[in-house]
């Protein structure tokens, strides 16, 4: 095996192998700087690796890991989302006490679990991914040891814990009655038409219990909330993101092959779960006070939005669920973003009141927190309106009607949520707290994807053209 | 190249109003109203220069275009447009104190997304411009009065919602034609080639006409409209009744009909007679008002409505009377909405039953909107007898009984309009007020708009042979007895 | 089912003796009524402090070495089966993993969880340990 061989896995192995490495420095130098560094570096390199492992995808290794360009899109995607939240916790967590070192390696873990999600091929692979992803964000949860930071971790626990075990029984069910655990296979035995029990719809039930779960599609997304106001906020940017992404990732990859649409009632499933998790997403975020809340209900309607594009499995479906994911990637990180500039010491900012007159205070971050609800809208010169009109329009040709009524009606409702916040951003102010420097990591990552989601909104055919090409060369 | 820079002018003066207006409070007006001057002139200019088009590939991969196309309609709504933009700049000089940065930031962008909606010629970027204008007018109610969160909530819920359906039948129309021609394209030119057809495509036309009569404020879709008129600040009103309520008309004329022929002519009863109930609503609501900008607000859906009764009247001279009375509306209404705003500085109230003997105190301000009373009831002279005449002539042509109930809203507006006159600037001053009549820059600003609603009155020719042409090649006609042939007014 | 008859008769069996015993003990077994017979010692020693300990982390910690090295031997001893068929692959992919147990290994020592009892380490490892169990 000669590196040239190895050069598509590397992206992978590029985080693992700089967690081992900081694992090894903090036995012996604690130093949050250096350890920030090092982790931003095996990130970026792992990012910049990734063009170069394009050259020798699509690339088998054995049954368990296919690296292929979808794969590497979505492991690019998530290793700059954790380059950004690395950018993000450098500043939030230096004005916390107690050892924030090891934050690092576990972020780091939870993104080598999410990018093996990407290039599963083999329910191994997949459960492995998934319970790396997920331990390391127990931990990751529960960080800082508040009341509700304990509560989350724990909810998170106990609920990932059970939906894993549907998950594994599922997995179990499929092998039982199919003998095989590679996608792959199991879809050409189901186009053979092997005849299949009720083992199989009973399985895949299962592991769609376990992948709604993850996603946080209603009705399993009970934890979202809670979990999400009690994190720290780059790990609730990193859950809404790269844990959701990846999960995403491999539901597309084992979900499409299946050729959803022919199987009634399995379609009808994801179906319901897409459209209730829009419209439930959208109505619960009405009444929230809490932003942290908010944007966990907005990320439930979105996974909804998404969960969509499973239903047609039409190369432009595949096509428009890669650009939303890396729109919503691109606002939700910033939205997180500024929600970790803005907490201080004692607290995060998290009710909407305390963003009242924001933009008076700190015009950058409130223009910059404007844009990505604007976005999350789908307001245009935003990603999000382009990526929600390829949405549309994908759904639109699998003749989706009901989803894609759903999808109106839950943008419709959306707005009012997201401007109401908008509009506490530009409301007067009598007494305003201190303004606080923004950390200049932060800071960056935040214009960065301020620009990424301008542009995306405004001239989205270089992107689009890579990932039709991309999947052209996939399939 | 030219007509990119109509929409590019505003989208580039409003960052760098924003910018300058962290130093300076005049200098962002000042780049707002010479962007928009050049934005007129460029108008003017291409006016006399006549139709053209340009384009360039944006999303080639689903055949979206960043095509501009400039024909006589579309020019004469540039040029209102590039025209209500100076006045609301002009207006709001004095009006606007704080934030004026991003006040002029909000303004401009308001209104390049205005400017790309009359331009665009392929329907996602038509919808793209529709949804941008939205967000900053949104951001334009922080100025505005009392109920302006809920004002602007409102605006944007019944607007956002609304174009979601068009954008669900633009796709729909998007894969119709793919279907028929295997041609992926969001091209006008190109969808205007295959009309939709079957029971489909009524439904696609409830969509587009949904999003259309919202923003023209039809009943029964103007639910947001007196609240937002009234809570909006000056500027943002102006944008909202001269423009806006234009952008709807304009769809209806520029998409609604050539689109879907057929089912335009089908549903012409219907929207025929929703423009009459708009008159007739919109006059009695009117009487009703003790707001003067309320009561402002109600004549302009009545006078949305004889646009609507005009436009499914689909005759040649009800159409062109439609777009004459757009523009005359957009000026003689734009100017009433200035001069309640200029009262309301003044005042500190906009109470009809507060107001009372102003003449004396200010006579040119009074002039003024006595010479805005009588264009508002349609007096011979103004831009509003020349439209509100055509089409009552061409809607008689078509039904007698809708062009009666039309007529009767005429005379509505005579009694509201002349009432207005004699609760605001007749009678006894009653709360002795004292303030300063119009400046210079109110009295130009005044003059210009009275200028151009006497212009058009006068002199409707340069109107007509601009818009009319593209109405007659694009319109469906309701086949009518060949006896009247209609000519030229 | 006739091949089922000598498993049922053994259950019955089995039943019958437990209710026997149970019956018979009942009946002729003694019972005393006393004072102390309630407590936990019958002695009549009484109980100093509650039965609910807190139980040191350190007992936690044990748990998750074992979970790791037992873990750990369990894999090296499935690849020492397969030593021949699995090659020098094999070879270098135990090695990793062992290397990356090692890792944790001197991570953990370094930190002081493997510190027991009072030593100079012992307030690190309290901070340690603290981040696990949640407390502090």
């Amino acid at each position: 095996m000669t590196f040239r061989d190895l050069l598509p896995l590397l992206p992978l192995m590029l985080p693992a192998l700089t967690a081992v490495a900081i694992l090894l420095l903090l036995a012996f130098h604690r130093s949050h700087r250096l350890t920030a560094w090092l982790a931003a570096g095996g990130l970026a390199a792992a990012l910049l690796l990734i063009p170069f492992a394009c050259e020798g995808a699509p690339r088998r290794f054995g049954a368990l890991l296919v690296v292929d360009g979808c794969a590497l899109f979505y492991t690019g995607i998530i290793m700059a989302a954790a380059l950004a939240v690395a950018a993000f916790s450098y500043g939030y967590l230096a004005r916390r006490r107690g050892h924030v070192e090891e934050f690092y390696v576990l972020l780091l873990l939870a993104t080598t679990g999410g990018a093996v999600l990407t290039a599963s091929s083999h329910f191994a692979t997949f459960f492995l991914g998934l319970e790396v992803l997920t331990v390391a964000l127990y931990t990751l949860i529960a960080y800082e040891r508040g009341a509700f930071g304990i509560e989350a971790g724990v909810k998170y626990l106990v609920l990932a814990a059970v939906s894993t075990a549907a998950l594994l029984f599922g997995v179990a069910l499929i092998y039982a009655e199919l003998g095989t655990m590679e996608f792959s296979k199991i879809a050409s035995l189901l186009d053979a038409g092997a005849p299949v029990s009720l083992l199989m719809p009973a399985g895949v039930a299962l592991i769609l219990v376990g992948v709604g779960f993850k996603l946080a599609l209603t009705p399993f997304h009970l934890w979202a909330p809670d979990v999400y106001q009690g994190a720290p906020a780059p790990t609730a940017a990193f859950l809404s993101t790269v844990s959701k992404g990846a999960v995403f990732a491999a539901a597309m990859r084992y979900l499409v092959p299946l050729d959803l649409p022919s199987h009634r009632s399995l379609w009808l499933a994801v179906a319901a779960l897409a459209v209730v998790s829009m419209l439930a997403g959208n109505l619960l975020a009405l009444r929230q006070g809490n932003i942290r809340r908010v944007l966990a209900y907005s990320s439930i309607a979105h996974m909804g939005y998404l969960a969509a594009m499973l239903l047609t499995g039409s190369p432009l479906a595949t096509a428009a669920a890669m650009f939303y994911l890396l729109a919503y990637f691109v606002t939700s990180l910033g939205a997180w973003g500024v929600i970790a500039a803005l907490s201080e010491k004692e607290g995060d900012a998290e009710r909407i009141e305390d963003y009242r007159g924001l933009a008076g205070r700190h015009p950058w971050l409130a223009g910059a927190l404007t844009l990505m609800l604007l976005s999350l809208a789908g307001m245009p010169l935003t990603a999000g309106f382009i990526s929600k009109f390829f949405l549309l329009t994908a759904g639109v040709e699998g003749r989706l009607w009901a989803p894609m009524a759903a999808l109106l009606l839950g943008s419709a409702i959306g707005i009012f949520y997201y401007v109401r916040i908008i509009a506490m951003l530009f409301a007067p102010q009598e007494d305003a707290p201190p303004v606080r420097a923004t950390h200049w990591a932060a800071g960056a990552a935040i214009g960065a994807l301020v620009l990424l989601l301008i542009a995306l909104g405004v001239y989205p055919a270089p992107v689009l053209a890579i990932i039709q090409s991309l999947i052209a060369a996939s399939s | 190249m030219i007509l990119a820079l109509l929409i590019i002018l505003p989208l580039a003066a409003g960052p760098l109003a924003w910018l300058t207006g962290r130093w300076s409070r005049s200098a962002p007006r000042w780049i707002s109203l010479a962007a928009m001057a050049l934005d007129l002139a460029l108008a003017v200019a291409l006016w006399i220069h006549g139709p053209m088009e340009t384009s360039w590939g944006w999303i080639p991969q689903l055949g979206i275009g960043f095509t501009l196309s400039l024909d006589g309609l579309s020019i004469l709504m540039v040029a209102l447009t590039a025209f209500l933009g100076v006045i609301a700049v002009a207006a709001s000089w004095k009006e606007i104190k704080d934030r004026v940065g991003f006040f002029h930031f909000n303004l401009m962008w308001t209104l390049a997304g205005i400017t790309g909606v009359f331009l665009a010629s392929d329907l996602l970027l038509f919808y793209f411009f529709w949804e941008l204008m939205l967000v900053p007018m949104y951001f334009l109610f922080l100025w505005g009065q009392e109920k302006r969160s809920a004002a602007g909530m409102k605006f944007l819920i019944y607007t956002q919602s609304s174009g979601l359906l068009m954008l669900l039948a633009i796709l729909v129309l998007y894969f119709m034609h793919a279907g028929a021609t295997g041609v992926y394209t969001f091209d006008y030119a190109a969808l205007l080639q295959t009309p939709a057809a079957g029971p489909a495509a009524n439904m696609l036309m409830f969509g587009f006409f949904i999003a259309f009569a919202v923003k023209m404020g039809v009943p029964p879709f103007h639910g947001w409209l007196p609240d937002a008129y009234t809570h909006a600040p000056t500027a943002g009103t102006l944008l909202l009744a001269g423009l806006m309520a234009k952008t709807g008309a304009y769809g209806l004329l520029r998409f609604v009909l050539p689109l879907f022929p057929e089912q335009a002519l089908q549903f012409a009863p219907m929207g025929m007679a929703l423009g009459a109930a708009a008159i007739l609503y919109g006059g009695l609501m009117a009487f009703s008002q003790t707001d003067l900008k309320r009561m402002v607000a109600y004549t302009s859906i009545s006078h949305m409505g004889f646009v609507l009764l005009g436009i499914f009247a689909p005759t040649a001279q009800s159409q062109q009377g439609a777009v004459i009375l757009m523009l005359g509306h957009g000026a003689a209404t734009g100017a009433l909405f200035v001069m309640a705003g200029a009262l309301q500085e003044r005042l500190g109230t906009r109470e009809l039953g507060r107001m009372g003997g102003l003449w004396e105190t200010a006579p040119r301000m009074g002039g003024t909107m006595l010479f805005l009373a009588l264009a508002l009831m349609g007096l011979p002279g103004t831009a509003n007898f020349i439209g509100e005449f055509l089409v009552l002539v061409g809607a008689w042509r078509t039904s007698i009984p809708l062009a009666t109930v039309a007529a009767l809203g005429m005379i509505l507006s005579v009694i509201y309009a002349l009432w207005m006159i004699q609760r605001v600037f007749q009678g006894p001053n009653r709360e002795n007020w004292k303030f300063p009549d119009f400046s210079l820059r109110e009295t130009v600003a005044a003059a210009a708009m009275i200028g151009v609603v006497l212009w058009i009155g006068l002199y409707p020719k340069p109107i007509s042979t601009a818009a009319g042409p593209v109405l007659d090649r694009t319109m469906p006609r309701a086949d009518l007895s060949a006896q009247d042939e209609g000519g030229e007014p | 089912m006739a091949t089922l008859w000598p498993l049922a008769v053994y259950l019955g069996a089995t039943l019958a003796i437990v209710a026997g015993i149970v019956t018979l003990s009942y009946l002729l077994g003694e019972r005393h009524e006393g004072k102390a017979r309630g407590e936990p010692y019958e002695s009549g020693i009484l109980q100093t402090t509650s039965a609910r300990l807190r139980v040191s982390a350190k007992f936690y910690l044990v748990a998750m070495f074992f979970v790791i090295f037992d873990v750990e031997t369990a894999f090296v001893l499935a690849w020492a089966v397969s030593f021949r068929a699995t090659g020098w692959a094999g070879y270098a992919a135990a090695m990793i993993f062992i290397g990356i147990l090692l890792v944790a290994l001197v991570y953990l020592w370094r930190a002081g969880a493997l510190d027991w009892g009072t030593s100079p380490n012992r307030k690190r490892s309290c901070n340690e340990t603290g981040k696990q169990n949640g407390s502090t």
